[in-house]
Formats: structure tokens, sequence, C-alpha cells
């Protein structure tokens, strides 16, 4: 095969390649056409030649970035996010698919409908925590820092969470500002005694006494996680003075249901609260998107002796539920 | 994970096409939706792609009609095949009865088709499920580019495909051109037989 015709079937691949959608692979054939031009063709035509390859190349550039780029994900018609919806929500449990449903939404990055149906969720008693939390990761991976303090702030005036639950959701939005690099002190609730008042609460009262007490079924939750990469673990003190209160552990090490967290040594309440074969109840996962509440067992905790966690406690829990 | 409404004896499946970006897996939903008219109950759902690139997935229900007495219902999905979409991928693969892997025969392919190949085991795993036992079917799709540009591009020969992909899976195979629907449609039967077989044997639902 002549030089020329060398080139002509490795532009032809090119060309090819480039309306199938192998844009790199089309990208590698043109630069490999260039140089060929450029070390065998006579002056006369070179320059025309690799002019048109360089334009192409160009072009090819701009497309590749953009697609490796794109600006937000596309806001799916409502008929489809019904879909998602409908079919990527596995539990029998009409609530616990509600929630699947819901979860389902803010990974396909719809996250304005996936934000209504997590609102949904907050008339469920056993779901509202949950279902709050989610709503404010939705706004965070939204972009919209503003929405989820817009959103803290209504619900203290709303009073449709106990003085407990708000205190975990500040918690929890606190330290997704402090992941977001913003150091913010949240306001506190303003509720008088030890619950919110729920005939305050916007919904019916017959809606919190009717919501059954349903957990996300264990099977399902169980899957969940092994689906999601979890990033932390909040856990709740059961024990001692500070009984009641959400610690949040960094996952350093994930495998299956399996989580190793760092507890540094300086929680000493926490530290006496483990041991060995402890359930732990009220465990929340956390990955980018979505938090799934489960429940956990410690199958290992460890002093670290040596290294730069020195003192501090190598916590695993087995994810039971 | 096939849904089983004993009382009306119904059955429906899930089967997930699979493969490397631009493989082809769009384009076998959409010859299957121009195709197989009677058996497609619904619209294809083909989300808004960015340069023909699937973002999501894609969505075709189909009804087989009665087999063994049950009422047979069949979801066909696509997954994204582009690397960065990899949780789009398993949450998709989430409950599939069959799986069709769309291998692309373009040599410059080659080590794109083993990645997902691979990626698709470890995204079973994570699902619960395992390669060896699932109804899988591979295709090996774009045969009709062999023809093109004076044979300049180089096309795979089966046999390399074979032992690239199929050597310790040894599932059925099916060479195919996706755009003109040559194996397409023997493609997609084997596939559904397997996953019917599989659930027989799974959930006992054909009467005999």
């Amino acid at each position: 095969m002549s030089i020329k015709e060398q080139i002509k079937s490795i532009l032809q691949e090119a060309e090819i390649y480039r309306t199938q959608g192998l844009l790199n692979e089309a990208m590698v054939k043109y630069k490999i056409a260039a140089e060929l031009v450029e070390k065998n063709i006579k002056q006369e035509n070179r320059q025309k030649l690799i002019d048109g390859i360089t334009k192409k190349i160009e072009l090819l550039k701009e497309t590749i970035l953009k697609y490796n780029d794109p600006e937000i994900t596309p806001k799916m018609p409502v008929e489809i996010q019904n879909l998602i919806k409908d079919k990527f929500a596995f539990s029998a449990d009409k609530e616990s698919a509600v929630l699947e449903g819901a979860i389902a939404l803010s990974k396909f990055g719809q996250f304005e409908r996936a934000i209504a149906e997590f609102s949904e969720l907050l008339r469920n008693d056993s779901l509202r925590l949950v279902a709050a939390k989610n709503i404010l990761r939705c706004h965070f991976a939204n972009s919209s820092v503003d929405g989820a303090l817009s959103q803290y702030e209504q619900w203290l005036k709303s009073g449709i969470f106990h003085e407990e639950q708000i205190e975990k959701i500040r918690f929890f939005l606190e330290n997704l500002l402090k992941d977001k690099g913003i150091e913010r002190e949240l306001p506190l609730a303003d509720i008088p005694g030890e619950k919110a008042v729920p005939e305050k609460a916007t919904f019916e009262k017959s809606v919190f006494e009717k919501a059954p007490i349903t957990h996300i079924p264990e099977q399902e939750e169980a899957e969940e996680d092994e689906f999601l990469d979890i990033n932390s673990v909040g856990i709740e003190i059961t024990d001692g003075p500070q009984k009641g209160k959400e610690v949040v552990l960094d996952v350093a090490f994930q495998s299956g249901k399996s989580v190793s967290l760092i507890v540094p040594g300086r929680e000493k309440a926490l530290i006496e609260t483990f041991k060995v074969g402890l359930k732990l109840n009220n465990v929340q996962f956390y990955s980018p998107i979505a938090i799934l509440n489960g429940s956990g067992v410690v199958s290992a905790f460890t002093k670290i002796s040596s290294g730069p966690k020195m003192g501090s406690y190598s916590l695993d829990l087995k994810i039971s539920g | 994970m096939a849904i089983f409404n004993l009382k009306n004896r119904e059955i429906e499946c899930k089967v997930v096409y699979y493969g490397p970006g631009r493989s082809g897996k769009t384009t076998n939903l959409e010859y299957i939706f121009k195709t197989y008219k009677k058996q497609v109950t619904d619209q294809l759902v083909s989300i808004d792609t960015e340069g023909d690139r699937t973002l999501f997935f894609d969505f075709l229900p189909m009804g087989l009609g009665k087999i063994g007495g049950c009422d047979i219902r069949v979801q066909l999905y696509t997954v994204p095949g582009q690397v960065q979409y990899s949780s789009t991928r398993k949450l998709v693969l989430k409950g599939a009865d069959g799986i069709v892997f769309v291998a692309d025969s373009f040599a410059i392919r080659r080590d794109k088709n083993i990645l997902s190949l691979k990626d698709l085991d470890l995204n079973l795993k994570e699902c619960g499920l395992n390669i060896f036992k699932i109804p899988l079917v591979l295709q090996y799709n774009k045969r009709d580019m062999s023809g093109m540009a004076d044979g300049s591009i180089p096309i795979m020969s089966v046999e390399t495909m074979q032992n690239d992909l199929n050597r310790q899976l040894k599932v059925p195979y099916f060479p195919a051109s996706a755009l003109t629907g040559e194996g397409v449609g023997r493609t997609l039967k084997e596939s559904l037989k397997l996953t019917l077989l599989h659930l027989q044997k799974e959930l006992k639902w054909a009467q005999k």
C-alpha cells in the first residue's frame, strides 16, 4: 500500500470512528494520519491536508470536552421521573418503597422531585428524620447550600420535628456545611419542654397517629448499602451523660456490609460505650447522596497502638439491618 | 428479581443490556421496538442523551403472552456504557433476571469490551448475583462494519471475541448488527429463553 493510500485508509477509519461516536479512537487515528502527512507528503499539498486534519482534531477535542464535563444533569419529564420512582423501588412495604423511589430519583440527579418525595415522607414519624436528612443532602448535591439553610429554618418554625430530631438535623447540617468548608453555628430549636408541640405541626394529627412504625426491611436496606459507598456513620450514644447525642464517625474502610470506623481517643464517653457484640439499633449510614437508617453489631473494637492514629480506636461495625 | 403474582399468574422479569459505551445497546432496543410491535406494550423510553450517549437508561416493556399458564411480561433496560456512569449501571442492574452483554466488534474496542465485562462481574457481585449463574447471552455487534470502507476497519474475528470474553463463561453468543437487525432477535429470544428457564427453576411457575 502506498503512503497516500495508507493515509487515506487511516482517515477513513478515523471518520467511521467519529460517526460511531468513538471520539477518542477517531482522535488517535487523525493524529497518526497527521504525522504521516507531515513526514511523507510533499510541501505543496502538505499544509492543506494538515490544516484539514487539524480542524477535525479541534472539533473532536471540543466535543470530547463537552461530553466529559456535562454541565448539569438534565431534568427529566415527569413521566420518566414516575417511571424511575416506580421501577427502582423494590420493597413490598409501601412507605419503604416511596423512600427507595425518592433515593433513586436523587441518584439520577432529579433533586427537585426527590425533595418533593422526601417531603411527603416527613409525615411518617419513623421515616421523618431520614427523609429530612435526605432533603438536605439533595439541596447540597444540587449546589444549593442556601436552600438547605432556608429549609432548616423553615423546619425550626414549623414544629414538625421533636427537639431531639431537630438537634440531630442541626448537627447533620453543620457537618454538611463543614464538609463544604463553611463553619457556621445554626440556630437551636426554640421548643418549650422536651418535645415539639404536635398541635403546631402542619400535618394532621391523625397522620402521625396512623403512621406505622416501619423501618426499611432488613434485606432491602442491606442491599442498598451494598450499592452505596458509606462515607460516614452516625451512631446514637445510648448510655452515660451524652445519652441521645449522635456522633458521626468517618469510615476508614468498607468491605461489603462491614465498615471500619475510627473513634478519636478524646471521645471517652463513646469509647466506654463500645464492646464487641454490642448491638446499635439507631445507626445512620451516610453515602454521598442518600442516608439510610439501620442497625449494626460491633464486631471488633481495638486501640490503635502505632502510626498517626495512635491512641484512637478502630471500630468494626457489621451492618445487620 | 422477577415479580410473580400468584393470584393473577403473572410474571414480570427484567433483562438488562450491558456493554461498553457505543457498543449498540440502545440500537438493539430501538430495533426490537420497531420490529416486535405485537409484543411491545408501550413506548421505548430513551432518556435525552448528549450526542447519542445514554446518560441514564433505556426502558422497553414487552408482553410475551401466556407461557406455561402464566402471563409473561418482560422489561428490557440498557445501562449507560461510559465508564463514569458506574453508579447508574449498578442501580439499573439491581434486580436483573437476565443479561445481554453487547460487545463491540471493532478491534480498537477490544480492551473496552473486556473491561466492561469485568465491570459487569463486579457489579453483579455487589448486587449479590453471580456472572456464572445469571442467564447471560453475549452479542458481538457491528459485524456489518467489516464490509465498510474497503475493509479498512479492523474487526475482530468471532474466535478472538470468544477467546477474550467467553472462554470461561461458555454462554450462548450471537454475531449481530443492531443497525440492520441481524442477530438482534436471536439474541433476545435466547436471553428470554434462558431467563424464563432460570425463573422456572427458581419459582416453579409453569404448569405441567
